[in-house]
């Protein structure tokens, strides 16, 4: 037990000692901070008054209003310029010169027929900027809509009047009622849940493929495996790198948490104002959520870690490995994409079913305890048999690892690996 | 025999997909001995090795350590092991890794910490404890991977080619290791192709070739045994000993004549005394008459060589 121990400690001390862990350690909480902040900031960004210039076809008092609307939303500031048609292609020449020369933002250009037929035309640098255009073309839809009502001879005060903003507010219920959370607030921490645990599980089962790789390409296996039982090795290598997954998470949950707890304040430092900060909605995180994820943690990256030390032990050179741990990959990555289906419907058959199943249940089962009531009888079914394959899993990549470390050569052929797990 | 040897095999066999790398191979390490495991490449040391260390299992035959079947990893921290293929944790600094090797071999932490100190010492490595292998140039590397070889104060020291790719100045160095343990009451197996070095250190030695043992024993037996019989004569002059050496010629199996000078290997059973006589009876003044050991090279090439070994394969047979 001692000398697993000190397997453990390497492991986990030479992980955490290296340059990897710490970037990756520092840039985990910066990406998180980004995440609060940045939409915080996108919301209060005071620049971007875009320049532009209206070109006006003969549209009457039309291309006024327009003007005004623009200019009322404090996005835009507005030059109107009419033009004949006869020199319109002349004039947008210069226009595009002026844009091209950032003199300009850009130009819209209307005509006698838009109100009509609906139709115009936005040129500039900006096309880019959704919001920019959706600011852009709902204040035209609003304009339009108003300039033919008013010709209908509906009273403008009226019109005005029926556009009042429309939001569509979403609170999800669970069996305890409703939480008070909203629709949004529920797709992103659901969102976020799976996200993190296919990152920290396949982050760490690499580690894992690459450490038995090591071992082996350096031959220290060798003297290891003289002194310590194969099945030991492999112990240490995979709750020591575990370890250092753990660890990783506690700072960044530590973190996380701090950053919550006090975003006024750290959003101050960002010069967002505090009743902003106060109007995001946080997700709410029970214990029990915490709880399902770290258990499935522990039983993903026990069955993935085991999967990929057995693609480490049965390849020598680093390009082999590329090709040879592919299968696991992808494993992985059907779980996460089938975590977005599970987001949108996480009740549904699709849902419940690769909750079930082993290989895809570590992603998708938090993922629906996020999103969802989950029935328990499901949990414990699921927690069941992914802890049933887990430890099948290991004992069957312990049979290979053992054999396969000392091997060299030739890739084996998931025949060889079978009768590898069969060896005495 | 058994109770003290530290080594002992018996009737091994090792086959690997349609060949066979070791057959009925048997052979016994006594305690303090420094045992030279000798043949050509791919003779089967290393798979010997590697069964004696665990790391493979023979397909037959028993292997007892220190008089137990249990097999090497249950003495491991009785062993030290130099495996072929050398090779560290690049990215590990020096002296933690000699700590996480001590470990592996059930010495504690401290104490293994002691002993790495101790060893970079008497190695001149002592201000690269720090520094990470992958810095090391590759001498100092052989040397860190001997201290992790011996760090844990084994009874048992088993070094597979243990001078393969090592210079004239680190050769020595671990020569003189193997010297120390030895006077120290360590035993010491180790593999090697190199005739000269073996016959210098080792005073056991187990020749095999094509996976099969040619000989064994002690290296004065040995030569004796399977030597023949050698004398080197020399004559006051050149000419009258041409002229003696013909009084002779049907006692000697092989001569290396060099004028005043001849080494002669004499046929099975012939007395060296009985040749002295004849070359005293011709009258020739001999300056000279010897009984010389043959190089234990020389008696490699003629039992492991490819006539030795076609002659070894016929007696198995």
């Amino acid at each position: 037990m001692r000398k697993v121990w000190a397997v453990i400690r390497r492991e986990f001390v030479e992980r955490v000692r290296s340059k990897w862990f710490l970037v990756s350690t520092i840039l985990g909480p910066l990406f998180m901070i980004g995440v609060t902040v940045l939409p915080g900031l996108l919301m209060t960004r005071a620049g971007g008054v875009n320049d532009i210039a209206l070109v006006d076809q003969g549209s009457g008092p039309f291309a006024a209003r327009l003007q005004s609307q623009l200019e009322g939303s404090g996005r835009f500031r507005v030059t109107v310029i009419p033009a004949s048609t006869g020199r319109l292609a002349a004039l947008k020449d210069s226009l595009t010169r002026a844009v091209r020369l950032e003199t300009l933002d850009g130009f819209l250009t209307i005509s006698a027929a838009t109100v009509d037929s609906g139709l115009a035309e936005y040129e500039g640098r900006n096309v880019s900027s959704l919001r920019d255009m959706a600011v852009l073309e709902n204040l035209l839809r609003q304009t339009i809509v108003t300039e033919r009502l008013t010709r209908l001879g509906v009273d403008p005060a009226l019109v005005q009047g029926a556009q009042r903003g429309i939001s569509l507010e979403t609170v999800r219920i669970t069996k305890h009622g409703a939480t008070g959370q909203s629709g949004t607030v529920t797709f992103f921490l659901g969102y976020g849940v799976g996200i993190v645990l296919y990152m920290i599980i396949l982050i760490y089962g690499i580690n894992v493929m690459r450490s038995v790789l090591e071992e082996k390409q350096t031959r220290i296996i060798e003297v290891l495996v003289s002194s310590l039982r194969p099945f030991q090795l492999m112990l240490g290598k995979v709750v020591g790198v575990g370890g250092v997954g753990l660890f990783q998470f506690v700072i960044w949950g530590l973190t996380g948490w701090l950053v919550v707890h006090f975003r006024v304040q750290v959003l101050g430092a960002f010069h967002v104002p505090a009743a902003q900060v106060s109007a995001i909605t946080m997700p709410a995180i029970s214990a029990s959520l915490l709880v399902v994820v770290a258990a499935y943690f522990l039983l993903g990256y026990l069955l993935y870690s085991a999967m990929f030390a057995v693609v480490g032990a049965s390849v020598t050179a680093d390009s082999e490995a590329q090709q040879a741990q592919q299968p696991v990959m992808m494993l992985l990555v059907f779980s996460l994409i089938v975590s977005f289906a599970a987001l949108n419907d996480p009740g549904g058959r699709m849902a419940v079913v690769t909750s079930l199943i082993p290989f895809s249940s570590p992603i998708i089962m938090p993922v629906r305890v996020a999103t969802s009531d989950v029935p328990a009888a499901q949990l414990a079914l699921s927690l069941a048999i992914s802890a049933a394959t887990s430890l099948l899993v290991v004992w069957l990549s312990a049979r290979v690892y053992r054999v396969g470390i000392l091997m060299y050569g030739k890739r084996p052929s998931l025949k060889e690996l079978w009768r590898w797990t069969r060896q005495s | 025999m058994t109770s003290t040897s530290v080594i002992a095999l018996s009737g091994v066999a090792k086959r690997f997909a349609g060949h066979v790398a070791v057959a009925d191979l048997s052979l016994s390490v006594p305690r303090g001995a420094v045992y030279g495991l000798l043949g050509p490449n791919g003779a089967g040391k290393t798979t010997t090795i590697r069964m004696i260390m665990n790391i493979t299992m023979p397909d037959e035959g028993t292997i007892e350590l220190f008089g137990d079947r249990r097999g090497g990893r249950h003495h491991s921290a009785r062993i030290g092991y130099l495996p072929e293929e050398r090779g560290l944790y690049r990215k590990m600094r020096v002296r933690d890794m000699l700590v996480f090797l001590a470990e592996a071999k059930g010495v504690g932490r401290a104490r293994g910490a002691a002993k790495a100190d101790e060893w970079l010492r008497r190695l001149d490595l002592a201000d690269w404890g720090l520094r990470k292998v992958e810095e090391l140039s590759k001498g100092m590397q052989q040397k860190v991977q001997f201290i992790g070889t011996m760090l844990h104060e084994p009874e048992l020291v088993i070094l597979d080619e243990p001078f393969a790719g090592l210079d004239p100045i680190n050769q020595q160095v671990l020569k003189d290791i193997v010297v120390h343990l030895a006077r120290g009451g360590t035993t010491i197996v180790f593999s090697t192709h190199q005739m000269d070095v073996a016959e210098k250190i080792c005073d056991h030695v187990c020749i095999i070739a094509r996976g099969r043992k040619v000989l064994d024993g002690g290296l004065a037996e040995v030569k004796q045994v399977h030597g023949g019989t050698h004398v080197a004569v020399a004559f006051e002059d050149g000419a009258a000993g041409a002229q003696a050496m013909t009084a002779v010629t049907d006692l000697v199996a092989a001569a290396d004549d060099s004028g005043v000078y001849a080494e002669l290997r004499l046929k099975d059973g012939v007395d060296p005394q009985l040749v002295l006589e004849r070359l005293m009876g011709t009258g020739a003044r001999i300056r000279r008459f010897e009984r010389i050991e043959p190089s234990l090279n020389r008696i490699f090439l003629d039992k492991a060589g490819p006539d030795g070994a076609a002659a070894a394969e016929v007696a198995h047979a």
